[in-house]
């Protein structure tokens, strides 16, 4: 078999920390390569630089039996390496062709002029199109396609450019099941025609099924690679991702219901949305209850979140919070009411990239004690110091100190000040959607902890998650929604995988 | 994560240069400007000194209310004309037989507050940027001016109008600088002290995470312009008192003082960055160059193209420092 790529000896250092030490790695023709890792394991580093943004400290890469000693994004590019990150790089504004063709648009002459070549572009794209599975017209713009679709682009305009090298960062993170199959098979595909494909991936189930060799990083380090065939079990890789045993290996906090107490603290009666995303939801709360929303994408469980936080419009329905109506008009009512909404996308909604983790935490107990929508009141620096340092510790958050800004984080750190945020804020009810998209084993398990922690001390808390899994091991309860409504109504003795995607579909 | 030690230093120094970057270049100007006038005695003396801050006071209150358009990435275009529109609301209500300060107050800082209001609910309700709301308003407001002054002038004003104005401190410090300096005080406590800055900057900073942290989006947007408004209002008092008449073509193109004053001294474009400071600075920047540039004798006519000049420089070599923080 050959190596498409060999990255040996390779180091990175930071200001105070070693990213990468001493990685070993390679990857073959026609195989697809797991790579796993907690967050800060270094994943990332090694990724940015196979693309040549980062500059290694030491080692050497390589390609086609040239040795590099760093590459640049063009070279990187040159060799046939594309990354397809997390967060999409598609242009929004532009026809899917075009984004598969951008910076190189195929020119014609035409009387000694060139011009763009659209109906090559086009024809091309709609055999790409084809090739990926994705069933849309070329020249319809980006905008109005799903996360699912747009992946299907990048991955798309990777193979116009002729990749061998397709690293692919959590791709499955914001897709349902079918839409994970659809993926897979295009991956088998690309595997099959000698495309090697560097898969990271935070989600054990999945590398079983796509993975041909596993590598795990920790702490910058190389724990080791193995070759999936001789994996026996999960457990085996998230031992050698965490380096110890997880106890309560993410899946034991449930608890039967029988011990639920009858009380409900949370109820919403007849939720519609004007865009009829929602349509007449009504469910209960109850106290000690972990209540978990599971569905496809697109089902209508965040606009039921926004709606019920005041965040997106609510044409009808109303609220009830220990059982007493609340009028909620904005999501300041919500704040001052006691309710909490961890958005499912951190970035855009989630943390003030203008702060430092102190600002961060503290956003929302500023408003709380406040009037006039938050524009009274002083700010108190020594106790938002002493919020931020006593979530920092709670929450384990790794950071070098509570003045760092957030971006200086890890995914999976950000996302615990976010909830740090909510924690100070004393919230009673706790909506969750998808609290987990993007975070290691390590960090899941640890927000699990949390949530179930608040649930012993009488908060209420909703998990919305399309990781079925998750949803069975953490949730008492499931309500699966489909197209706006409520379809199912499981206990967790009831609630199977099975269960939960017939009511889904 | 950044990367390597060197960085660490560069990072320190992008942070020192958040700081003290629009000092530096105030320093630099001073000196430039010391040694290329043509009566080095003049420049730097006490009367000249106080004849600049003079000359600021105005464009450092109305960069103040801009600094608050610009830090929740917004803009303020209508400046100049509320300006005008609020010296002459108060010079009308003076020559009605208004008490001097009822009028100043209904005429400046409600009429500045209500025709701010007027921005951000305009904002509010179209969902149109503030560039194109006060683009338009800018118009209505210069519109509004001649059709209640009928284009003419509002002067003769009583007498402790302009003494209050004008009055010197110790017999030297003019109230205009006072008042410049008294409010960016004001607005220093508010973007640093209260819950409602900091919710200004988180608004600034992420708009979406702001309304999903509970911050009403509307509500201080309001909030932001009317602040921008009054100060607009303040400052059209400065300047009616200072020229003793209303002149309905006061401050025309100040908008463009308001801005340079808040971009030169580091706000942010892109929203939740900037420090009050820096724009008090950047206003003196502004009224430095003005002064420093007729000591050099240089035409009015390149005055402007130097001043055009500076404020492409200033927020390039932001840009550039802030880049090597990458």
């Amino acid at each position: 078999m050959t190596k498409l790529i060999e990255v040996q000896h390779i180091t990175k250092e930071f200001p105070g920390v070693t990213a990468l030490d001493d990685i070993s790695f390679d990857l073959n023709e026609g195989e697809v390569h797991v790579l796993v890792g907690e967050n800060g394991a270094g994943k990332s580093t090694l990724m940015k630089i196979l693309s040549g943004v980062y500059t290694p400290t030491g080692g050497n890469i390589i390609i086609d039996g040239n040795s590099y000693s760093h590459l640049n994004p063009t070279l990187s590019q040159e060799l046939g390496i594309s990354i397809i990150y997390q967060e999409l790089s598609v242009i929004n504004e532009l026809s899917i062709a075009e984004n598969l063709f951008i910076g190189r648009l195929p020119t014609k002459q035409v009387v000694g002029v060139p011009v763009v070549d659209w109906k090559f572009i086009n024809g091309k794209a709609a055999e790409m199109l084809k090739m990926v599975g994705l069933k849309k017209n070329p020249s319809t713009v980006v905008e109005e396609l799903s996360i699912s679709e747009k992946q299907l682009v990048e991955i798309a305009k990777a193979l116009v450019m002729e990749t061998r090298i397709l690293i692919m960062d959590e791709p499955t993170s914001s897709l349902t099941p079918e839409e994970i199959q659809r993926l897979f098979k295009i991956i088998r595909n690309l595997r099959s025609k000698g495309v090697g494909i560097i898969y990271i991936s935070h989600k054990l189930d999945e590398i079983n099924q796509i993975g041909d060799r596993v590598t795990v990083l920790k702490d910058g380090g190389l724990v080791g690679s193995k070759k999936l065939s001789e994996v026996q079990s999960k457990e085996e890789i998230v031992v050698m991702m965490v380096g110890r045993e997880l106890k309560d290996k993410y899946f034991s906090t449930r608890q039967s219901s029988e011990d639920r107490e009858d009380e409900i603290i949370f109820e919403a009666r007849n939720i519609s949305t004007p865009d009829q995303k929602v349509k007449d939801v009504s469910f209960k709360l109850h106290k000690h209850e972990i209540l978990g929303f599971a569905g496809l994408m697109g089902a209508g469980r965040t606009e039921l979140m926004n709606a019920i936080f005041g965040a997106g419009k609510k044409e009808s329905g109303s609220i009830y919070l220990n059982g007493e109506e609340v009028q909620i008009n904005d999501t300041y009512d919500a704040v001052k009411k006691g309710l909490a909404l961890l958005t499912e996308n951190r970035r855009e909604t989630g943390f003030f990239h203008n702060f430092e983790i102190f600002k961060n935490v503290s956003a929302v107990e500023n408003l709380k004690h406040s009037k006039l929508k938050g524009a009274t009141g002083l700010i108190n620096t020594n106790s938002e110091k002493q919020m931020a340092e006593q979530q920092k510790e709670a929450l384990a958050i790794k950071c070098t100190s509570i003045f760092q800004n957030i971006t200086e984080l890890s995914g999976g750190n950000q996302q615990k000040v976010i909830i740090g945020k909510w924690l100070c804020a004393n919230a009673e009810v706790i909506l969750f959607d998808e609290p987990t998209r993007g975070i290691d084993v390590g960090s899941k398990s640890e927000i699990y902890k949390i949530m179930r922690q608040l649930v012993d001390d009488g908060k209420g808390v909703i998990m919305v998650s399309s990781e079925l899994p998750e949803l069975l091991s953490v949730c008492d309860r499931i309500l699966v929604f489909r197209k706006g409504e409520i379809s199912a109504r499981l206990t967790s003795a009831e609630a199977t995988e099975e269960k939960i995607i017939l009511a889904a579909t | 994560m950044e990367s390597t030690d060197n960085l660490k230093q560069k990072k320190s120094f992008s942070q020192i240069w958040e700081r003290f970057g629009t000092l530096a270049i105030l320093i630099l100007l001073v000196i430039f400007i010391a040694l290329f006038s043509a009566d080095k005695s003049k420049f730097l003396t006490t009367s000249n000194i106080i004849n600049i801050l003079y000359q600021s006071s105005d464009k450092i209150i109305i960069g103040l209310g801009e600094f608050f358009a610009i830090l929740i990435a917004g803009i303020d275009l209508s400046v100049g004309s509320i300006l005008a529109l609020t010296g002459i609301l108060a010079g009308k209500l003076m020559n009605a037989g208004m008490p001097v300060m009822l009028a100043v107050f209904l005429g400046c800082i409600v009429g500045g507050a209500v025709m701010g209001a007027i921005n951000g609910l305009l904002v509010n309700f179209t969902g149109v940027h503030p560039f194109i709301i006060t683009l338009g308003t800018n118009w209505i407001f210069r519109g509004l001016i001649m059709i209640i002054s009928d284009a003419r002038a509002v002067s003769g004003f009583p007498p402790e109008f302009k003494a209050i104005i004008n009055y010197r401190i110790f017999g030297q410090i003019p109230m205009a600088i006072i008042i410049a300096l008294l409010l960016a005080l004001i607005l220093w406590f508010v973007t640093t002290r209260t819950k409602l800055g900091r919710n200004i900057y988180a608004f600034g900073g992420n708009r979406e995470a702001a309304w999903f942290s509970g911050i009403n989006i509307k509500f201080y947007t309001l909030i932001v312009f009317i602040i921008s408004g009054v100060c607009a209002g303040i400052a059209g008092m400065v300047i009616t008192a200072k020229t003793g008449a209303a002149e309905p073509l006061a401050a025309s193109g100040y908008e463009t003082f308001a801005i340079a004053a808040a971009i030169i001294g580091g706000t942010s474009f892109f929203g939740g960055k900037g420090r009050v400071w820096n724009v008090v600075i950047g206003g003196l920047v502004i009224g430095l160059i003005n002064n420093g540039l007729n000591m050099m004798r240089v035409d009015t006519f390149y005055q402007q193209v130097v001043m055009g000049a500076l404020i492409i420089s200033a927020v390039s070599l932001d840009t550039f420092v802030m880049r090597q923080k990458k």
